[in-house]
């Protein structure tokens, strides 16, 4: 059962992708609703799936959801944020200005710093702005994945500070200088996120070590921002009922992670919320996580079958034929993209072929994965941190010779701006797919929406490259053209079995198809069904799978492999080889 | 004391550092025009991609540009326009200007570089 006591005006909900932030937002939005309060669920994801588990089509300002009286959300799309906000900056030009002027100003205002920034902007619109949301008693934030939920949390804070001791007037706020009259709203931002009266932060983990291990670092951050009142949901807890094998993993596997949380988590206020084996997308699937008792819980295993698609084994036979090249997993976080990337890493490597695994995703484990050393294979993370102390200090030693101690200052002060980040760390991407001219590189990429921006943001630069004189690396004037060639790049999307991890990685499909690049195999994680389980909760999720594998399978695919949820962790190399049969 | 009125064309920020790559002309040119204003002079810089409605308001300005983009950056002095296309040098700018250089501000003349647009 959801507590809702003491719930202050904002709630937020943040955690690994796929933990189920939204369907817990909903649902306690929906336990507030039925006692009479006047709720708000936002959506900042830009993978945003809140239609779906509310049974509601949404847009950018609050709908009434049908059947619950008081409910009501929205969805904050940052792309259509960033297109309107770039459409409010250039229209009043249009006819002052030669045709040239508009379109360099709509180029400025393409980029992936805009998104963020108009993103952000509706962000404290309703969080900074009481007036926006005075018709409800709570406005519940189901945020988006974890690296950039921090970065929409640490933003109001940077950029205040920016701002303040900024002194050279509108420098490196880039597109946010337009914004700089809204300081007094990004106040208030970061004064009611840090007002524990005010706001609560609900951390959500899965019982496993690694969303724990999420967890506790963004618990760390949170409170290094000020922000106190946290409290912890651990989703979808598995008890066994039964000594099925897989059953019986699962559930030791769940109290081993759940014993071995990190101490400042733990101390934290708690709640659990059970396995539901009916998933959790719709309004009586939210009702069973507000009040799980009242499931009845199935008495035998469930029957269902129906052809399956092979393992990864095949899918790695024909990626190594091709001797070289780039293989990224991409999907959804928490779908499993950092197990299959390493998998296929080491697979690779058994194989005889020269391999380096390396990771952009700021909540990956890829080393931790991957455990102890394997001939040929090498292990990389692309930490933002570390790529932006280097980019400021590669363009600090070449400015330093030809720069006086007045120009050094000033551009140190830009150095500090939200975009060098983006700078760095693309550079460190093309320079990891650069390469894979020589062996195999697999890249286990960041969640969605991050990935898509770091493929638009592939795309404003590789039109910047194109443009510009003298300097830039091959590595990043040859990348665009790389992800879009299939005998160079093979892109796997990873997803779960479920509604909601499917319909993600069709749309991730989409946008790739508009950025030119056609995925060239699905890999479907940590299937139930797949794993021969006879546990009556198991099974029938299991059954649920069924729907969503034959999609998969026989529509979105070009190639498809299933992996089996396996009772011995796919961790360190021997567990990862169960992997490649 | 003379006002000094640079048009740049859109970018992300007056250094270029959010560009692919540092161009040390604007960098460069970015404390130039801090020393400028040291000596009293008041320095108003636009960009195109955010203070638009200044380029607007500004005939002269506009009429330049439409002859061309890359005739951005306009540098005006008392409302008269004195260079397109270019960041002028210190030395320049304090000849344009009546201001005199002492010898330890003198710095190595470089210009003529037209300016990166660049951001994120």
């Amino acid at each position: 059962m959801i507590a809702l006591n003491g719930t202050p005006r904002h709630l937020f909900f943040t955690g690994k992708g796929g933990v189920g932030k939204t369907s817990l937002s909903c649902a306690t939005g929906l336990a507030l609703a039925e006692q009479g309060r006047r709720v708000l669920i936002v959506s900042t994801d830009p993978a945003s799936n809140l239609d779906e588990v509310l049974e509601t089509p949404l847009s950018g300002s609050p709908t009434a959801i049908n059947g619950v009286p008081g409910l009501a959300a929205l969805n904050i799309d940052p792309e259509a944020a960033a297109a309107a906000y770039r459409e409010r900056m250039v229209a009043p030009y249009r006819n002052l200005l030669p045709a040239a002027a508009i379109q360099s100003m709509e180029e400025q205002f393409s980029g992936a710093c805009t998104v963020e920034i108009a993103a952000f902007d509706e962000f404290a619109k309703l969080l900074g702005d009481a007036g926006a949301t005075a018709n409800f008693d709570h406005v519940i934030f189901d945020t988006a994945p974890t690296g950039h939920t921090l970065r929409l949390l640490t933003l109001p804070s940077a950029w205040s500070g920016y701002i303040d001791s900024n002194q050279g007037g509108a420098s490196c706020l880039g597109p946010l200088a337009g914004l700089e009259k809204q300081k007094a709203l990004y106040a208030a931002t970061v004064d009611r996120l840090s007002d524990p009266a005010q706001t609560r932060v609900v951390l959500v983990a899965r019982a496993d070590s690694a969303a724990l291990r999420e967890a506790e670092r963004t618990r760390h951050e949170l409170a290094e921002l000020g922000v106190g009142n946290l409290h912890l949901i651990v989703n979808g807890l598995f008890s066994a009922r039964s000594d099925d094998a897989i059953a019986q993993a699962m559930d030791q596997r769940s109290s081993a992670a759940l014993l071995a949380m990190p101490p400042g988590l733990a101390g934290l206020p708690r709640q659990v919320v059970p396995f539901l084996p009916r998933g959790t997308v719709g309004l009586d699937a939210l009702r069973a996580i507000v009040d799980p008792a009242a499931i009845a819980t199935p008495e035998g295993p469930a029957d269902a079958s129906t052809p399956l698609p092979a393992g990864l084994g095949a899918l790695i036979d024909e990626l190594a034929s091709a001797g070289h090249g780039v293989v990224m997993t991409m999907g959804k976080g928490g779908v499993g993209k950092t197990t299959v990337a390493a998998a296929v890493a080491v697979a690779l490597a058994r194989r005889g072929h020269k391999v380096h695994l390396s990771t952009t995703d700021p909540a990956a484990h890829v080393a931790a994965a991957v455990g102890s050393e394997i001939p040929g294979l090498s292990v990389s993370r692309i930490d933002p941190a570390d790529e932006v102390a280097a980019y400021t200090e590669e363009v600090l030693s070449k400015a330093r010779g030809t720069l006086d101690a007045s120009a050094l200052a000033l551009l140190e002060e830009d150095l500090r701006s939200p975009c060098t980040e983006e700078i760095a760390v693309f550079r460190a991407f093309a320079r990891e797919v650069d390469r894979g001219s020589e062996g195999f590189v697999v890249l286990d990429t960041a969640p969605t929406g991050h990935t898509i921006l770091l493929l638009d943001a592939a795309e404003a630069y590789h039109r910047e490259v194109l443009r510009t004189r003298g300097e830039m690396p091959a590595a990043v004037t040859q990348l665009l053209p790389r992800l879009r060639d299939p005998a160079f790049t093979h892109v796997l999307v990873v997803t779960l079995p479920e509604a909601t991890p499917v319909h993600e990685a069709e749309r991730l499909q989409g946008d790739l198809a508009r950025a030119g690049i056609q995925p060239w195999a699905w890999v479907i994680e940590q299937s139930l069904l797949a794993s021969g389980s006879r546990d009556p909760m198991l099974s029938l999720r299991g059954a649920y799978e069924i729907p969503f594998i034959r999609r998969v399978a026989d529509t979105l695919a070009p190639r498809c492999a299933l992996v089996p949820w396996l009772a011995a962790a796919p961790v360190g190399v021997d567990g990862l080889r169960q992997l490649d049969h | 004391m003379p006002k000094l009125e640079i048009y740049d064309p859109a970018m992300c920020c007056s250094t270029g550092v959010c560009g692919v790559d540092v161009d040390p002309v604007l960098v460069q040119f970015a404390a130039d025009l801090a020393w400028v204003g040291e000596q009293g002079v008041a320095v108003q810089r636009y960009n195109l991609g955010q203070e638009p409605q200044a380029f607007a308001a500004n005939p002269a300005v506009v009429k330049e540009m439409e002859a061309g983009i890359d005739r951005l950056p306009i540098i005006a002095i008392d409302g008269q326009i004195v260079t397109t296309g270019l960041y002028p040098s210190r030395a320049q700018l304090a000849q344009k200007l009546g201001l005199t250089l002492s010898g330890g501000e003198e710095t190595p003349t470089k210009s003529c570089c037209s300016p990166k647009s660049g951001c994120c």
